[in-house]
């Protein structure tokens, strides 16, 4: 009976987490115009979520699929990567459905600023070359 | 008796395993560990310098660790008699076997015993694991050589 009312917070603790924001949400400090981006990450139904930040020569996406997308997450970040290349071809593009970019993008979008944004950028590619 | 008499006596006086009732709570545990390593992996993401990817090593030795301590202390047994192969085939498991042959064979002493038989259930676990690794690496690296694959 005691333990009764600790199991029903965790449950509903766990259920709720489900409702996390799902929103998509860009930045831009570069030259370039961030509509495009925009505009392709909207039309590709299997992303439900994406932070993006464009900042002088460097673009940072991190994108959450949807959850049967999940297997298949690797190339739908790389097939968004070659379409954003494409529309930006002077940009160094990183785009990575890994939900730490996600979250660390979101945070640089929060924090805004500017002064570390490059440095940051730089820190989470180097995060994602990582081996081990 | 021969043997078909004493197949029929042993099925009806063996008691029955609830196998529905088993599977759920082997289902039930195992997948409580893995919400623990779920939520021990986002902590590692959230806090420090790692990835999905790369999170997965330190959230595995936390597990161990911490199934390493619960066997100590006698909890993980409990667990065990519960939730079945629910809480021995998670990577907990891992460490409950090291650490419970630890357990049982310390009266013979620290080298002879712990020692000599703290991987006698792991052991074959570690070294199949390396062995494995060994041999996909080779094959993966003759492929390569050879211009089928990249790496």
């Amino acid at each position: 009976m005691v333990i009764r009312k600790p199991i029903l917070i965790l449950l509903l603790a766990v259920l709720l987490a489900g409702c996390s924001r799902d929103d998509f949400r860009f930045q831009n400090d570069s030259d370039e115009a961030a509509a495009q981006t925009e505009s392709i990450i909207r039309k590709d139904k299997r992303i439900k979520s994406a932070a993006v930040v464009l900042y002088e020569e460097k673009l940072l996406a991190g994108i959450r699929v949807e959850t049967f997308s999940r297997y298949k997450k690797k190339k739908i970040a790389s097939e968004l990567k070659k379409k954003l290349e494409e529309q930006y071809p002077d940009m160094e593009v990183t785009v990575s459905a890994d939900s730490k970019i996600l979250y660390e993008t979101n945070k640089l979008i929060d924090e805004g600023n500017k002064d570390k944004l490059g440095k940051e950028i730089d820190r989470l590619t180097s995060l994602l070359k990582e081996e081990t | 008796m021969d043997k078909e008499q004493y197949s029929t006596i042993e099925q009806e006086i063996s008691p029955k395993p609830s196998i529905i009732k088993n599977v759920f709570k082997a289902f039930l545990t195992g997948g409580i560990i893995c919400l623990i390593g779920q939520f021990i992996a986002l902590f590692y993401i959230t806090f420090f310098d790692f990835t999905e990817r790369t999170a997965s090593n330190p959230t595995v030795a936390t597990m161990v660790f911490i199934s390493m301590l619960l066997t100590g202390f006698g909890l993980y047994k409990k667990i065990g008699q519960f939730g079945g192969a629910g809480a021995a085939v998670p990577i907990t498991g891992f460490g409950n076997a090291v650490v419970s042959s630890a357990i049982e064979h310390r009266t013979e002493g620290y080298v002879l015993g712990v020692g000599g038989n703290i991987f006698k259930l792991a052991g074959s676990v570690i070294l199949w694991g390396v062995f494995s690794a060994f041999a996909v690496a080779l094959i993966k690296t003759i492929l390569v050589k050879l211009g089928v694959v990249s790496w």
